[in-house]
Formats: structure tokens, sequence, C-alpha cells
């Protein structure tokens, strides 16, 4: 494999996709939603499974990809034993992955999301983009209301746009761009000094500036007939946006992959994208974007 | 037993009343020139106090403000509550999270704007002891305590500033208030260190004992303490009158904490500031609770603090100009050396490393807040507490424009 293909690779198309197979209750919906969405994006799909090869997996597997329709050659199997979050992200790599799928809970349990669980650390590691599936489907639905976060960072402008390309492919129609507000110390600062008018004038320039943010992103994306509406929202980041996805039924969240390496102290003065692994609201798509 | 007698009782709402009304003119007359409201706060009390009415009326300032019994005694009260107060929402807007998250530039920046004013204050007291006044067996204590003094932060007047300059949104705006934000942490957290280490020189289980005592308090409170806070608000808010239900409880939290951080020997300001920043980082506190809370604190007891330091001093009388002029510059140095240095070395230009320095070169009410605590603790004399009242308010008003000049 020629790694250095890796580097600069765009946030999409997604021409390769990975569904890691657990053989848990949900494997069949998660297989389903995988081909459905490869299907759409026209992408080629590789069924990833962590732990012994045997012929009895290997008959349910055969099984459960013949009920989910599965039957060409788009369709291939790698099997290999290994700690499962290494194995995964090493063969995402070795396969020039560009959407990892996987099934996640929306919420774990307290021990198990400290100590980190193997979707929700993949979802922090991978140098690829990763849909966590919360809630899938047999039949898959339309992935109809999504929103996505347009904080101001370098990768925002590849997370809309690839959230864009998932939209315009699996027929959604309303995508909504939302911005977090959040100014440690602002409060303060206008209790000390600021009248009614002036406090709310502050507050409108900040809101006007996030707008005019995410106009000026807008304005480089290709919309296509997406109604398209962004929102700012006061909150910490994060958090806000969690709940405004939660409120919303949202069926997906589009975030940027995480900036630095997340470890156990990021869930303790939980910040950011941990907020939102601490209770996934919906389906989440991390979009890795590799600039 | 010292008791309000009818008269006392008149006297002391009377002169809160009138300090409240005064302070409210002095702060929106001194807004018009651009004067942080502080500054007028403390321009009342030094015309109010000793320095003037005092000295040109001496016995109807002794009638309004008394020196002795209940109503000093009931003032005194009121305005520790206050001073625990400004910890506590000062704490509300420590977010470490953002300090966390902005990288590099804020690391290095947060790490040597605290730590080179620190070490150049201590080394100023350690080596050249003569120009500071000082009990001997104090050296070690008062050489600490001038270095937390030359390193604190004002991120009230910092974030009025980035507002003015409109930096919110830029990486030297946010790269200042994650510095801030460390500064205030580390320097109230070794400040309330230097205050339970008084009177125990020497005594290194004591110290130990200390240390420990500050680490246990602050990760229990920073991790049991902010989980439960974070997990009981949404119920305060359901089943509590609003805002009432979570104010009170917010307040008794503070109070209770600072309490018990009294009791086991640390200084009542480290339990407001940690539960402060348990409350604050809660995502359930809702922005206008917030707001209210930062009201509440800020136009009642911040005015009450602030105006009675001006009855603490003689300013005119405890002016010395070599002491202040050494404060000023040596504060002024150390903190834009520092900070600059940090936003160098993060990947900052010359004149954003510049811009950040002068930024985080506001020291405000913070400031004013340590020297005062110093002064009743008897670790500084009333000129060193001019000099640090003094180098605060001017640091406060000449940051916004020394910035602006290397912004772009």
């Amino acid at each position: 494999m020629d790694l250095s293909k890796l580097k600069k690779r765009p946030a999409y198309p997604f021409e390769t996709i990975a569904v890691a197979v657990s053989f848990s209750p949900r494997c069949l919906p998660v297989l389903a939603e995988a081909k459905h969405i490869s299907d759409a994006l026209n992408a080629a799909l590789l069924l990833i499974h962590i732990g012994e090869k045997t012929s009895e997996k290997e008959q349910l597997l055969d099984e459960l990809m013949n009920k989910a329709g599965m039957d060409d050659s788009r369709y291939r199997v790698i099997w290999m034993e290994g700690e499962p979050v290494e194995t995964i992200l090493k063969l995402c790599k070795l396969n020039i992955v560009d959407l990892l799928i996987l099934g996640a809970l929306e919420k774990e349990n307290v021990l198990k999301f400290y100590l980190g669980s193997i979707a929700r650390t993949i979802s922090r590691r991978a140098k690829c983009s990763v849909l966590l599936l919360t809630n899938p489907m047999e039949e898959p639905r339309r992935y109809k209301k999504i929103v996505v976060n347009g904080v101001e960072n370098p990768k925002t402008i590849h997370t809309i746009n690839t959230a864009f390309y998932f939209a315009k492919h699996l027929k959604s129609k309303d995508v909504v761009i939302v911005n977090e507000i959040n100014v440690p110390g602002l409060a303060m600062a206008i209790a000390d000094q600021s009248t009614i008018p002036e406090a709310k004038e502050i507050k409108k320039l900040l809101d006007d500036e996030i707008q005019e943010t995410i106009q000026t992103i807008i304005g480089q994306c290709d919309i296509g007939d997406i109604n398209l509406n962004s929102k700012s929202i006061k909150g910490k980041p994060g958090y806000a946006i969690r709940k405004y996805a939660k409120d919303r039924r949202a069926d997906l969240l589009v975030i940027n992959s995480p900036d630095t390496q997340l470890n156990f102290l990021d869930r303790i003065f939980t910040h950011d994208i941990e907020y939102i692994l601490a209770h996934l609201p919906c389906n989440l798509l991390i979009v890795h974007s590799r600039v | 037993m010292v008791k309000l007698v009818h008269n006392d009782i008149i006297v002391l709402l009377a002169s809160m009343g009138g300090i409240l009304i005064l302070a409210r003119i002095f702060a929106e007359l001194g807004k018009k020139i651009k004067m942080p409201i502080v500054m007028g706060e403390i321009l009342l009390g030094i015309i109010l106090g000793p320095t003037v009415f005092g000295s040109l009326f001496p016995d109807a300032c002794a009638a309004i403000l008394p020196k002795t019994g209940a109503v000093k005694i009931a003032m005194d009260g009121i305005t520790s509550l206050s001073v625990v107060m400004l910890l506590f929402v000062a704490g509300m807007e420590v977010q470490l999270q953002v300090m966390l998250k902005q990288g590099k530039t804020a690391v290095y920046t947060s790490f040597t704007s605290m730590i080179i004013p620190f070490i150049l204050g201590f080394a100023a007291v350690w080596f050249f002891p003569g120009f500071f006044v000082f009990t001997p067996d104090r050296r070690l204590v008062y050489a600490l305590f001038f270095g937390i003094a030359m390193a604190v932060s004002a991120l009230p007047v910092i974030i009025r500033i980035m507002m003015d300059l409109n930096l919110f949104k830029t990486k030297v705006g946010m790269v200042i208030i994650a510095a801030a934000i460390f500064d205030d942490l580390t320097g109230w957290i070794m400040f309330s260190f230097v205050l339970s280490l008084m009177g125990q020189e020497g005594e290194i289980t004591s110290v130990w004992f200390t240390i420990g005592m500050i680490l246990g308090f602050g990760l229990f409170m920073l991790i049991i303490g902010r989980y439960a806070i974070n997990k009981a608000l949404p119920w305060i808010q359901k089943n509590l009158s609003w805002p009432g239900g979570v104010l009170s409880i917010s307040l008794g939290l503070c109070f209770l904490s600072a309490a018990f951080t009294e009791y086991i020997g640390l200084h009542a300001i480290l339990g407001a500031f940690i539960v402060g920043i348990a409350l604050g980082d809660s995502v359930h506190l809702q922005e206008r609770e917030r707001e209210i809370i930062h009201q509440f604190v800020t136009n009642v007891f911040a005015p009450l603090f602030f105006v009675s330091l001006g009855f603490k001093v003689n300013f005119i009388e405890n002016f010395d100009w070599q002491l202040v002029l050494l404060v000023f510059f040596l504060a002024v140095g150390c903190k834009v050396f520092g900070a600059s240095l940090g936003g160098y070395l993060g990947g900052l230009t010359k004149r954003e490393s510049l811009a950040v320095g002068f930024g985080l070169n506001a020291r405000g009410a913070m400031e004013i807040i340590l020297g005062t605590l110093a002064l009743n603790a008897g670790l500084i004399d009333s000129k060193m507490f001019v000099a640090l009242v003094v180098m605060a308010l001017i640091t406060s008003m000449i940051s916004g424009p020394l910035m602006k000049r290397f912004i772009d």
C-alpha cells in the first residue's frame, strides 16, 4: 500500500468505506446502513472483523451479508486478530479508508466512558472520517435533518463541504450550520460596566460576526438544492450543539475531528467533542480533513 | 459583647446607602472618560476616607465611618463577604478547557506570563530586600507574595479591552484570555498557599500539609464537587424558584466552601474561588443565571469593597513615589516581557507577541483584592498597598491603548 496517498487526501469523496463487524445483535442493521451509504456514495465497502476466523463466524457473516444485500465484489471482508482499536486503525490506514462506520450506544456507562469504549476511542484517534451509528435500521432511513458544526477552524470548510456531499448523495433536504458562542468572562465584563443597550450591542456584534463567518464559508460551498440554514447558539462548545441536535431531532450531527490528541483528562474536564461522545444525540459523522 | 445599638444601625445603613449611590455616580462619571469602574470606586473611598474628608473633618469622618466599635466590625464583615463573593465570581469565569484547547501558543504564553513575573518579583525581594519593608522572619512569604503580585492578571479588565478592540475571535484575543485564566487560577491558588504559610515559616511539615490540603481540596472540588453541582443544577432549576433557587444555592455553596477552607487552615478565598470554578463549569448554568450572579456581586458588594479600601489608609501620606515607580516598572516589565516571550516562542509575530504582553499587563481589581488581603493579613505595609493599587489602576488604563498600537 502506498501510504503517501493518505497525505493531503481530501476529506471527500469517500472512495473506500469500512465497517466494523462485531457479531452483536446490531450487526445486521449496521451492515445494512453501511451498504446503503456505500451504494449511495458509490464507494467500495470493507468489512473488518477483529477476532479469530472460524467457520461458524464465516457462515454467520455470509448470512448477515446476504440479508443486508451484499452480494457482489464491491464488498470485501478482512479478518484479523489483535487489539481491536489499534488493529482497526492500522487496517484503515493500510487500506486508505476514507470513512469508518461503527455502531455505538447513545450513552456508555460512566466507567466505560472514562476508560474508553472501542467506538469512542477510535473516534478520538482515527486518521479517517468516522460515522457512529446510534440507531441503525435494517431498512435504512433517510438522513433528513443534518446539523453541522460551523466552529471557526481551518478544518470547518472541509467539514461543511463533506456534509453537503453526504447530504446530496443521501438525498437529505435540511442542513443547519450551527456555531456556538462562548466567551469566558463576558458576563463579568458586561456586569461591570455596560448599560442594557450596550450589553445587547455587544451580544449582537458577536452574533453578527459569527453569521458573517458562516456566510463566507457557505459562499465557497456547492449547496445544490439543499435547504440550508445557519444558527448561532450560546453555550459551551460541544454541549450546546449536542443539545441543539437532540432538541431538533437531527438525524446526523457533523463535526470536525479533534485538533489534539485527546486523553483521560479531556474526559474529566469535558470539552468540545467529549461532550458529544459522552452522550450521542444522534448519528455522528466526525470529518477528518487531513489539513 | 459588642452589639449594634439604634444609632449604630442608622450609621451603618446610611453609610452603606451613601456609598452605593455615590459609588455609582463616580463610576458612571469615570466611564465617560474611559476610566475603569473600580477606579471611580477607589477614588470615592480616597475622598471619603482619611486621605481627604478625614483630614479636613476628622470628627465628622469618625462619626460616619467609625474606626472602632460595632459599626466598624459590621463593615469589616461586609467587606470580608464581598471579597469572598468577588473571588467566587472570578472563579466562575475560569474555564480550564479554554486553555487546554488553545494549543501551543496559549500554553507557552500562560506559562511564561505567570512564571517569569513570579520569579523576577520573588528575586527582587530576595536579592534586594532593602527596597521593601517586611519583618525579617517573613522574607520568604513576602517574596512569594510579591512574585504573585507581579504575576496576576485581571480577566474582567482584559475581556473589556477585547470587547473595545473587537479581538474576541482573533488568535491574539484567545491566547490572552486563555493565559489570563491560567494566571488567575495559579495566582489565587498560590496566594492562598502564601496566606496559609503565614505564621508557620520554617515548619516543613506544616508547609507540606498545607500544599496537600490545597491540592486535595482543589482536586476534590474540581472533580467530585464539579460533577455533583453539574448533576444537581437541573433539579434546582426545575424544582426551586427561578432565579432565586440557583442564586441562593450558589452563594450558599460559596460561603460553605469558603468556611470549610478557612476552617482547615487555608484562606476562605480559596474555597470561594474553587467552588466558583466548579459552578461556572456546569453546562447547565444558564447565561442569564450567570449574569444575575455577576450583577448581584459586581454592583452591590464590589462597590462596598472597593470604596472601603480608601478608608484603610491615607493615600497621600503613604504615597512613596520611589516605591510606586519601582512596583509599577517592575510589574509592567516582568509581565510584558514574560507574556510576549511566551507568545513569540509559541509562534506569534513580534507585534502580536507585544500585543499579548500589554493585554495581559492589566491587573485591575484582582491585584487590588490581592493587596487588600495581604494588608489585612499584616504581610505588607500601607505604602506597598498604595503602590500596588496605583500600579493596578494605571496598568488597567494603559493596557488597551498600548495593545492597540500593536494590533494591525
